[in-house]
């Protein structure tokens, strides 16, 4: 078997390939509330994601100068497979404290459509656990706002 | 056009049903492709005036959508007979857990209720 047709479980990116850091962004309306959201981005949920981004409604936080740096959030979008989990599961390790688990959209949240998929996790929060689950396939770019602004609202409280 | 909250009107945000317009005919739950429906009704009879036999009518008990599961394709919308169920354009019910997703009568009942 050549080495191009084998499929690396622990890392199932392409060679070379380098996922993007986390970036922090600023909730526009909100500027109190400071993610930093590490995208991985698996099926169309992310382009809702990149819409939020697009239209302003969260905006890079070099804009916003402010030295609270507060919870990490990383937000798990899309279609998660068994063969991935271990890659989401190594994302979640890697993000420093304090840090909270965002799960967007129906795949990430259940397995969504695709919970009868013998290769499809049943929701991502069998890998991490998942602080706020935003309904949606995919969630508007606003749902991605109103959820964050619960988990804050979680954060406070406790 | 957009409504007060901002969004288009015709948005896929959330499913509302018409609890009295529904005759628990089932087609919304056979036909969802992701199964996030259920359905529960019981059958009473009701003898009116005059008839010559008592009439046979579903009554609805129960009726639950699970947005944790549903891909929002709007089929159960497009068939639904009687137009019980309907789009709203709401999209702030995210939930701390995946059963907190899962939305009843009184629920579903009020998704444009707020705006009307």
């Amino acid at each position: 078997m050549g080495s191009g047709n084998t499929l690396d479980l622990v890392n199932p990116c392409p060679p070379g390939y380098q996922p993007s850091s986390p970036r922090t962004y600023v909730v526009a309306a909100d500027p109190s509330l400071r993610v930093q959201i590490l995208d991985i981005g698996l099926a169309c949920c992310s382009l809702e994601v990149g819409s939020a981004i697009t239209t302003g409604l969260l905006v890079d936080s070099a804009t916003v100068p402010s030295p609270d740096h507060g919870t990490t959030i990383l937000l798990i979008s899309g279609t998660v497979t068994d063969a991935l989990a271990p890659a989401v599961l190594r994302a979640w390790e890697q993000v420093p404290e304090p840090k909270a688990a965002v799960s967007f959209g129906a795949c990430a949240n259940t397995g969504g459509p695709y919970w009868d998929a013998p290769s499809v996790t049943k929701g991502v929060d069998q890998l991490v656990p998942v602080s706020v689950y935003i309904p949606g396939c995919p969630p508007r770019p606003e749902a991605l706002i109103a959820g964050l602004r619960q988990l804050r609202d979680e954060i406070t409280v406790n | 056009m957009t409504n007060s909250i901002g969004i288009p009107a015709q948005a896929h945000g959330v499913i509302a049903l018409t609890a009295s317009a529904c005759t628990s005919c089932m087609i919304c739950v056979r036909e969802c492709p992701a199964w996030c429906i259920e359905l529960e009704s019981h059958d009473e009879e009701v003898t009116e005036p005059g008839a010559r036999r008592p009439r046979t009518v579903s009554v609805l008990d129960a009726f639950t959508i699970d947005f944790g599961l549903c891909m929002y394709c709007g089929i159960c919308v497009d068939l639904c007979p009687f137009d019980a169920l309907a789009w709203q354009p709401d999209f702030d019910y995210a939930a701390g857990s995946p059963s907190g997703l899962v939305q009843g009568i009184n629920e579903l009942e009020s998704w444009g209720k707020s705006r009307e």
